[in-house]
């Protein structure tokens, strides 16, 4: 009896498999051009370009997801996890799974099991890009098959977003990494709404829609995520309706012109790169701070925010992006004035103006902004000399210290903390064991930034990366420029389903409800 | 012949050694570092060290070196240190893109501009050399992104005759074709140039010869004293340039494949250098050195076919 009633199970359900698999096969082919000659690795712990985030976003759920078109932290949902729970003092986080969540290619149900390796996997960094991100997991565990405890050495900023669906929150399936290994880096096994079906080298990512996606099956059956590196080519294929969504350049002229092609919408989101100049404030000329203050003045963000397009760009109003949980404009920005700046390195010794060696690069997006502020700078007295190299040895050279000024721009989960951490703290000045990308050196908001860290009460957390941000904008570590927001363009046909206003994955979440009208 | 060929193949080896140490060795004196090309610019130097562990970058150079070459040798060339798939597999999935667009430009080039030379020559400074020549020399001055951009604009934009999107499924023979037309014209337009002025001043020197004269007082029909006669001995420079240009085709059409959004050798070259992908960056020139002796080789070979002289030396 039981036999029977196991088979017709089996049969019922390979069935409705066998229907869905059918149906996605027949549901359109929703084609996404991207501006990228590949994807790197698939492993989503590996996920750090553009291209990759965009794609395993598609493929991955975190135990919490960001709400579809959101990156507010305060909107954080259930993915994986149904609900949660934590100690008062924040150390030990208890996540509830959902039952009966599917891998894809039938490796089986979600377990705590997965969750536990996933997460350790994640914050090891021999398997991980984002090990940083869980310095303070004490442990990981399975309370039981569907229950995961998670305790904290310390208290931190947001756990939820450490376990969302970005970066190291994603979870992977144990026996298809165990079973793959180094081969899962290309051929991932997720829970998301799409499975990779194969890359093509140069061309393609093909995924198919996950029938039994937890949610429900997708309604869009195909994804053509195509690598096309040339703007042009890319726009062109857009125009010509070979492609439905398109990544796009953040600027205004693409924008208007975007804008002109028929059935069109252009989505500009968030998250918001922030620019910003840092100031190497340990050697001449910036270890005067003066001369800081004389480069800040010289700087106008207006004429910035018109170069790049009011509607893709905004002037930065602190060292942290603003939306971002513990941001604050009340900073005292120094405003243009560019005979302030004279009269401040005049003061400093350089009555005629200063030159300085900077090493930038060569990516066009990043060295236009450059030569625009370095023609701002060049008005008050301060000339860049700059030396453009490629975009790896750039990024190698910043971090050997060679660069007394460095251009930056970057967007990181939108919690104060991260960004200060990472940009001002003392731990990550580059050079030092423990770098990251404090090119500035300054460690005078530490006691703020780590205070705020471990502290359990949000207010009070506030307060704390407020004033580190009072004291990083009045040190003149770094100056602030622009935030540019992220931009793609969609056929109207294209429904997202749901309204497009951020994405942490950096481009458009597929969903179950997206679909083409 | 057989044997001249494998003689030329077997003489390529020391020159494919030199070449991979050269390789090996400028990829890792160029600055960057592909452990911070993988991990992204959050990467601490922590967990920079742990990858370059992984990938046995932390191993002296040496140490590399000796197990690079042995591992090349038995026709291992690793995995990509970027993307995590095999080299091999990496590249025989583009060579094939590669290798059509190559022999298709070189015959549209071939076929263009060698009648066009023949009869600019012919014609010597009269109105038809002087258009060839200019023609030539609108194809030598356009660069593959203008020229490539105008013709997506105008056959594929305006009159929608082929896609934008030039990358082709192999197993399908008439989309493989169809999407082969623009890019083929695109990069052979610039052979045919190039080789309509080779064949113009090979063919202006080969027709002042004696033989031509003697040719023509005996009553041979010009036709076969044009085609016969002078194009058989204007051919070396021509086969010359023509091996040449291969050769050049096989790496240097990148622009060709970005334009056109077709996979290729050059594109993945460009990649893998912007990557610092030393595995990748190693097993492609590994395979394109090959193919460069292989094109040299025939080329050497139809010397001896085309003037019996050079197979007697």
């Amino acid at each position: 009896m039981i036999k029977t009633l196991r088979a017709a199970l089996l049969g019922t359900a390979l069935a409705l498999a066998g229907t869905a698999t059918a149906a996605a096969q027949t549901a359109p082919t929703l084609r996404v051009g991207m501006a990228a000659q590949d994807v790197g690795r698939l492993d989503p712990h590996f996920a750090v370009s553009t291209i990759d985030r965009v794609v395993v976003a598609w493929m991955f759920n975190g135990l919490v997801r960001f709400k579809p078109g959101s990156i507010d932290p305060a909107q954080i949902e259930p993915d994986l996890a149904e609900r949660w729970e934590s100690s008062p003092d924040g150390r030990t986080w208890t996540f509830h799974l959902r039952r009966g969540v599917q891998f894809h290619g039938g490796f089986g149900e979600l377990t705590a099991d997965d969750v536990v390796f996933s997460l350790r996997k994640a914050g090891t960094a021999a398997t991980s890009a984002f090990s940083a991100d869980f310095r303070a997991f004490e442990a990981v565990e399975a309370v039981d098959p569907y229950t995961v405890r998670i305790r904290l050495r310390e208290n931190v900023p947001s756990l939820l977003g450490i376990v969302t669906n970005y970066s190291g929150g994603y979870i992977v399936s144990r026996r298809a990494v165990e079973q793959r290994g180094a081969d899962f880096v290309r051929s991932p096994i997720g829970t998301g709404p799409f499975a990779l079906e194969r890359v093509t080298p140069n061309q393609s990512a093909e995924l198919t829609a996950h029938a039994q996606y937890f949610r429900g099956a997708p309604q869009i059956g195909r994804i053509s995520y195509r690598f096309i590196p040339s703007d042009a080519s890319r726009d062109l294929a857009y125009q010509n309706r070979e492609l439905d969504v398109n990544y796009g350049r953040a600027d205004q002229t693409w924008i208007n012109r975007t804008r002109q092609v028929p059935n069109t919408t252009v989505d500009v989101f968030e998250p918001g790169e922030l620019a910003v100049l840092h100031l190497n404030t340990t050697t001449p000329p910036f270890n005067d701070i003066r001369v800081r203050q004389a480069l800040a003045h010289a700087v106008n963000r207006a004429e910035l925010v018109r170069y790049r397009g009011q509607d893709v760009a905004r002037e930065a109003q602190s060292v942290v992006p603003r939306g971002y949980l513990g941001f604050t404009a009340d900073v005292p920005l120094l405003q243009p004035d560019a005979a302030r700046t004279r009269q401040l390195l005049a003061e400093a010794g350089h009555p005629n103006g200063i030159t300085i060696r900077v090493i930038h690069t060569q990516l066009p997006e990043m060295l236009n902004m450059m030569q625009v502020v370095q023609q701002q700078l060049r008005r008050a007295g301060i000339t860049l000399d700059l030396q453009v190299v490629e975009h790896a040895t750039f990024h190698q050279q910043i971090r050997q210290d060679l660069s007394p000024l460095v251009y930056y721009s970057a967007a990181r989960f939108p919690v104060a903390d991260i960004y200060l951490t990472q940009f001002f703290h003392g731990r990550s000045i580059v050079g030092t064991p423990t770098a990251v990308t404090n090119f500035s050196h300054c460690n005078q908001a530490d006691r703020q930034i780590d205070a705020a860290r471990v502290s359990t009460d949000i207010n009070e957390q506030r307060r704390l990366w407020a004033e580190a941000q009072k004291i990083l904008v009045q040190n003149v570590c770094g100056v602030p420029l622009i935030e540019t927001l992220l931009v793609f363009a969609r056929r109207n046909n294209v429904d997202y389903g749901y309204e497009l206003n951020g994405s942490m994955s950096l481009g458009p979440l597929i969903t179950e409800q997206s679909r083409l009208r | 012949m057989f044997f001249f060929f494998v003689r030329r193949l077997l003489a390529a080896v020391p020159t494919l050694l030199a070449v991979l140490t050269l390789v090996f060795v400028i990829v890792r004196i160029v600055p960057g570092d592909p452990a911070l090309v993988i991990l992204g610019d959050q990467a601490t130097p922590e967990a920079a060290a742990a990858l370059r562990q992984r990938l046995g970058l932390d191993r002296p150079l040496w140490e590399q070196y000796v197990s690079f070459i042995g591992n090349a040798l038995t026709g291992d060339f690793g995995t990509s240190l970027v993307t995590g798939r095999p080299v091999l597999d990496e590249v025989a999935a583009v060579l094939p893109h590669t290798i059509d667009l190559t022999v298709a430009s070189m015959i549209f080039g071939v076929a263009t501009g060698v009648p066009l030379g023949i009869w600019a020559a012919l014609h010597r400074n009269r109105a038809v050399d002087v258009a060839a020549r200019i023609l030539s020399l609108f194809g030598l001055s356009f660069p593959v992104f203008v020229s490539g951009i105008f013709a997506l604009l105008l056959f594929s934009l305006h009159w929608r005759l082929f896609p934008v999107i030039g990358s082709a499924n192999l197993d399908d023979l008439p989309d493989r074709l169809h999407k082969l037309v623009l890019p083929t014209v695109t990069l052979g337009l610039i052979m045919a140039a190039y080789i309509t002025r080779v064949t113009r001043s090979a063919m202006l020197a080969s027709l002042s010869e004696d033989y031509i004269r003697t040719a023509r007082a005996k009553g041979v029909p010009w036709r076969r004293v044009v085609w016969v006669h002078g194009l058989r001995n204007a051919s070396l420079p021509i086969v010359t340039v023509v091996g040449l240009y291969v050769g050049i085709l096989l790496g240097n059409s990148v622009l060709t494949e970005i334009v056109f959004n077709r996979p290729g050798l050059g594109k993945i070259i460009v990649g893998a250098l912007n990557q610092r992908d030393y595995t990748m960056l190693q097993g492609l020139m590994v395979i394109y050195c090959f193919l460069i002796v292989v094109v040299n080789a025939v080329t050497d070979l139809l010397y001896g076919v085309l003037d019996p002289r050079v197979q007697a030396a």
